[in-house]
């Protein structure tokens, strides 16, 4: 976790409302993971007194830049893209825990809803990087919401699902995960509440329904590892990127916390905002 | 009347408090006594004609300017009580600051006045649903509902910690009743790394145990009394905003064995979800901080501290200097930040720095005479001689 100045590079709307900021920021991109994000001051002070969380979108550590996806839904977000290149901002980051890939694992499914494309849109490049097969599944509410696959590496396999039809399959995008669920060693996922809830509960019975019967020692199976730890997250079929509103961003306010099957509340920004989805209960009230 | 302020540490020698009982020494929270400036009533050396009153009325227990008028090393001690002496008078307030350790790697921790840590009750609690926090213009609102493990989970996972650093830890302490808080003082009573109880009587945030005892200046003097009867930790009582009239409250407490009071405790307020069919947050009421409540912990203070003999400690929107020294001429001797550590963590640290340069800019070598400033002069006592006369 480091505090330092970022200085924007470069500004776009790459859809309608949602914007694309590159930013060069040598010493929080040393070190950062798929599934981090920073917690990036603005520089209105009257009104503003909190920080705004970003997801890593991209992560290039030569060049010591990043980016961040944002869709403008507040006074934060807009002064965010009244920036020009040039100006500097404060960010505070890396924050959280990132992605844990299982070393053995080939194909990678990715599940995006909406914005929950800037969640998983570093791990693309990881898993790229790494000689793996990614199938990218993205959901949005139309044509006007889906990613622009020129913003995507070529070797991704990119599948889309919009609510009302307009671009690829009519429907949920977890409609598509069945297909790609015996083709994929372990997911990632990010977006919406309802979506990871459904996901959630497709990984939890994955196993049943596929007969994939457990083999001994197999991915470790059998060996305790402790609740929350980076091997319980390698281990999870589906991994999910959480939202929630927040305020410090390093686990000292409690603010932003989701509800772990364990009955303790979990910090999304300290033991997050990546969990196993066996290890939140989705049920529950919150 | 208030014949004294206990404000800043060094007193002229041989002066006794007789509000001070027993006196506990906690290493961390002392300087050694040779960095101390020696006391004085040197008023008239001040540049400031200010502070020259401020002097007069706080029965000279002031640090004064070094008398030769160099610019030595500012002394920003301040004394809270019960030997709780703190380097400086910027506090990191419960709630903001987890415990201490969070924001251990981008602050240095250690040059604080002093942290208050996370809420801690008897039992662990798990808090409200979320949504917890949530913007508002000029601040935010939360209704974390007192989320911690429990005060012996705290002693366990970091009281040893604690008991290393220079800084003094003092734990805020929450409970649902008068037996819950005086069993979490007795669990912290001698406990190496904790140097004092901020008692949270406030909390606007939970259903029970929260704001009820900080509402009537019987109960909240019931539970002052308790406390103060189970340990001999220094401690403070933070007061509630969300009253009529806080100063007999505030009485009550003093009264009742405080050694300080804290004011405010955030503002009991709601905002409304999207779509507007519900409120936003998950507990509905959350309580406002920030920037926004600065005026009505103002008040709180100018209030309290006239009508106390104790410290008190101010919170409630200090974003930078010119808060502090508001806050100061208003009454306070120290000052929490809050809310404001959120957006910026190194505010704390900077302001420690800020103060002391503002007391050299202005030939200060405490920042003592800064207190009080704006209180209304009080040149004599009133006047009995027309209830003597009255046909």
């Amino acid at each position: 976790m480091r505090l330092a100045g970022a200085e924007l590079l470069e500004s776009r709307e790459i859809l309608p409302g949602q914007w694309l900021q590159s930013y060069h920021a040598p010493e929080l991109v040393a070190g950062a993971r798929a599934g981090q994000f920073v917690h990036v001051r603005t520089g209105d002070f009257s009104g503003l007194v909190l920080r705004r969380p970003f997801s890593f979108n991209t992560i290039d550590p030569l060049a010591g830049t990043l980016t961040i996806h944002f869709r403008t839904i507040g006074r934060g977000t807009e002064w965010f893209t009244r920036l020009r290149p040039g100006d500097r901002v404060d960010m505070l980051g890396p924050l959280g825990r990132p992605f844990e890939m299982d070393p053995r694992t080939q194909h990678v499914l990715l599940v995006a809803g909406g914005l929950g494309m800037a969640g998983v849109r570093a791990l693309v490049d990881e898993a790229i990087r790494d000689g793996r097969q990614v199938t990218l599944l993205f959901g949005g509410a139309g044509a006007r919401d889906v990613y622009p696959s020129a913003l995507l590496p070529d070797e991704v396999e990119y599948v889309v699902a919009t609510d009302d039809g307009s671009v690829g399959h009519h429907g949920f995008v977890t409609e598509l995960v069945p297909e790609y669920e015996a083709w994929a060693d372990q997911s990632f996922a990010c977006g919406p509440l309802p979506m990871l809830r459904s996901l959630a509960s497709l990984a939890s019975s994955r196993r049943r329904r596929l007969g994939v019967a457990s083999l001994g020692r197999k991915r470790g199976a059998g060996r305790p590892v402790p609740a929350g730890s980076p091997q319980a997250r390698r281990k999870a079929f589906l991994q999910v990127s959480m939202e929630q509103n927040m305020g410090c961003a390093v686990g000292a306010c409690l603010g932003c916390v989701v509800m772990a099957t364990s009955g303790t509340p979990q910090r999304v920004c300290r033991e997050g905002p990546v969990f196993g989805s066996d290890e939140l209960e989705w049920e529950g009230g919150w | 009347m208030k014949s004294k302020r206990r404000v800043v540490t060094s007193a002229p020698a041989g002066h006794t408090s007789k509000r001070r009982p027993t006196v506990r020494r906690f290493k961390s929270a002392i300087l050694p006594a040779s960095t101390r400036v020696p006391g004085g009533s040197v008023a008239a050396a001040l540049p400031d004609a200010r502070a020259s009153n401020g002097a007069a009325r706080d029965g000279s227990r002031l640090d004064g300017a070094s008398s030769d008028g160099s610019a030595a090393a500012v002394d920003l001690t301040v004394d809270l009580g019960r030997g709780l002496v703190l380097d400086n008078p910027i506090l990191v307030a419960s709630g903001t600051f987890g415990y201490g350790v969070e924001y251990g790697e981008v602050v240095e921790v250690q040059r604080l006045g002093a942290i208050c840590c996370k809420g801690t009750t008897l039992r662990p609690r798990v808090g409200n649903p979320t949504p917890r926090v949530t913007e508002t213009p000029g601040g935010m609102l939360n209704s974390i509902g007192l989320q911690n493990p429990g005060v012996d989970a705290v002693v366990k996972k970091y009281a040893s910690t604690w008991s290393a650093w220079r800084v003094p830890v003092i734990v805020n302490v929450a409970g649902e009743s008068i037996a819950d808080f005086t069993e979490v003082a007795r669990r912290l009573d001698g406990v190496p790394g904790i140097a004092g109880i901020e008692l949270n009587i406030s909390c606007p945030n939970v259903g029970k145990g929260g704001i009820q005892f900080a509402i009537d200046p019987e109960a909240a003097g019931a539970v002052t009394a308790a406390v103060r009867r189970a340990t001999d930790l220094p401690l403070l009582v933070k007061l509630s905003p969300n009253v009529a009239d806080v100063r007999p409250i505030a009485r009550a407490i003093a009264d009742a064995g405080a050694d300080a009071l804290t004011a405010i405790n955030t503002l009991s307020g709601i905002a409304i979800g999207p779509g507007r069919e519900r409120p936003l947050l998950g507990n509905v009421y959350g309580g406002l901080s920030g920037p926004a409540i600065k005026p009505v912990a103002l008040r709180v203070v100018y209030e309290v501290s006239q009508v106390v003999d104790i410290p008190v400690v101010a919170i409630g929107g200090v974003t930078e200097l010119p808060d502090v020294l508001d806050f100061l001429a208003a009454g306070a001797v120290a000052v929490q930040v809050g809310t404001a550590i959120f957006a910026d963590p190194t505010l704390p640290v900077r302001l420690v720095d800020e103060l002391a340069e503002e007391c050299r800019r202005r030939g200060l070598a405490g920042y003592a005479t800064l207190v009080g400033t704006a209180l209304p002069k009080r040149a004599a006592p009133p006047s009995s001689k027309g209830v003597e006369y009255r046909p």
